[in-house]
């Protein structure tokens, strides 16, 4: 009788463990998506994000009026930039700056080809970071968060843990204390933007991570920032280090 | 910008049916928004999809603005002979456009 209790009582103990443990590990975006859609996702002949990797393609290797064409200096980019977007955000260790993938072809496009910027969430930049990025499909993201990174991190936490907005909610509120539960129409997720650049069904398009987390803001009725501000960016980097190990995905598909 | 990607079996029997997919990029702007000058933004979306085998026409689609951005179609059709499928869009304001895939019957 004893020995049953004490079994059973450990029992519990060991499923409450396994519980935690499933609760602090973070899953990607696709796990909440229905099996239809991710059949979709996962099939290059109805993904229409693929469009945009086409796309990003095609102008990686077209010569600006300017300059060399991004192929130029990356020569081979299927072996010489796998893995690169698993690292990013990252510090530029010259201007002490956290830029993100977007940030460093734009970089590289107005400092070394000498041609106007994109502009963010314009088609050819959300192209260009979708192509570099699906470069990186299936490797673990592995970004850096210590050293000079570190207060960049810090930020990124502090604005993750911090309520805000009219509906005085913080992004952990929902994206760690109600993953898996329904929000209108969708599952919370947790917050996993190994998938972006993606397609949204919302927006009948590919958008960036930052064009999301301006939806969320405004779901929660906060100040939207700014496409790249430092806000948005710093919390990149926090996500994307929640996110560790996790595979890359873009381009994905997303409701 | 459009672009099409056309999947057909990479070889097929003569006789056997066969499922062509078709995925669009197009915007498929159904209008009607401001354009900022006190008028509005015209309709502009692919109206008709046809695809042509073997001398006929195996399929139509007439789309409306109810159809999403980026449409997919699939259908299927009998493998008779190798030979080009031609598919052809019809936009809004006149523009078509075209594409090719190859069909191999074995």
């Amino acid at each position: 009788m004893i020995s049953a209790l004490r079994l059973s009582a450990l029992l519990l103990a060991l499923l409450t463990l396994a519980g935690l443990a499933q609760a602090e590990e973070i899953a990607s975006g696709s796990t909440f998506l229905s099996p239809e859609m991710r059949r979709q996702q996962d099939d290059p002949n109805r993904n229409p994000a693929w469009f945009w990797v086409d796309q990003g393609e095609g102008l990686f290797a077209r010569k600006p009026a300017s300059g060399e064409a991004c192929l130029g200096c990356h020569a081979d980019p299927v072996a010489s930039l796998r893995g690169a977007a698993t690292r990013y955000p990252q510090v530029e260790e010259a201007s002490g700056k956290l830029l993100n993938l977007e940030g460093r072809i734009e970089q590289c496009r107005t400092e070394r080809q000498h041609a106007p910027a994109f502009g963010y969430e314009s088609a050819e930049l959300l192209s260009l970071t979708a192509y570099v990025a699906s470069l990186s499909r299936g490797l673990p993201m592995s970004v850096r968060a210590d050293g000079p990174a570190r207060p960049f991190y810090e930020a990124g936490k502090a604005f993750f843990e911090r309520r805000q907005g009219q509906l005085n909610l913080s992004c952990q509120q929902c994206h760690d204390g109600l993953v898996g539960q329904k929000l209108r129409g969708d599952t919370i997720s947790h917050g996993a933007g190994t998938g972006y650049p993606a397609y949204r069904l919302e927006w009948n398009t590919v958008g960036s991570l930052h064009r999301r987390l301006r939806a969320c803001s405004l779901g929660v009725r906060a100040t939207q920032f700014d496409y790249g501000s430092p806000e948005y960016l710093a919390l990149e980097l926090y996500l994307a280090d929640r996110a560790k190990g996790l595979p890359v995905e873009t381009p994905a598909l997303r409701r | 910008m459009f672009n099409a990607r056309i999947t057909v079996p990479p070889q097929a029997k003569a006789g056997e049916i066969v499922e062509i997919k078709v995925l669009v990029r197009h915007p498929m702007d159904r209008g009607g928004q401001s354009d900022g000058q006190g008028g509005t933004v015209p309709r502009k979306i692919l109206n008709r999809m046809t695809a042509t085998y073997a001398g006929a026409e195996i399929f139509r689609i007439d789309m409306n603005t109810g159809v999403a951005a980026n449409p997919f179609v699939s259908f299927t059709t009998r493998a008779i002979e190798t030979g080009d499928i031609l598919f052809e869009w019809r936009e809004d304001g006149g523009a078509t456009y075209r594409r090719t895939a190859r069909l191999s019957v074995a």
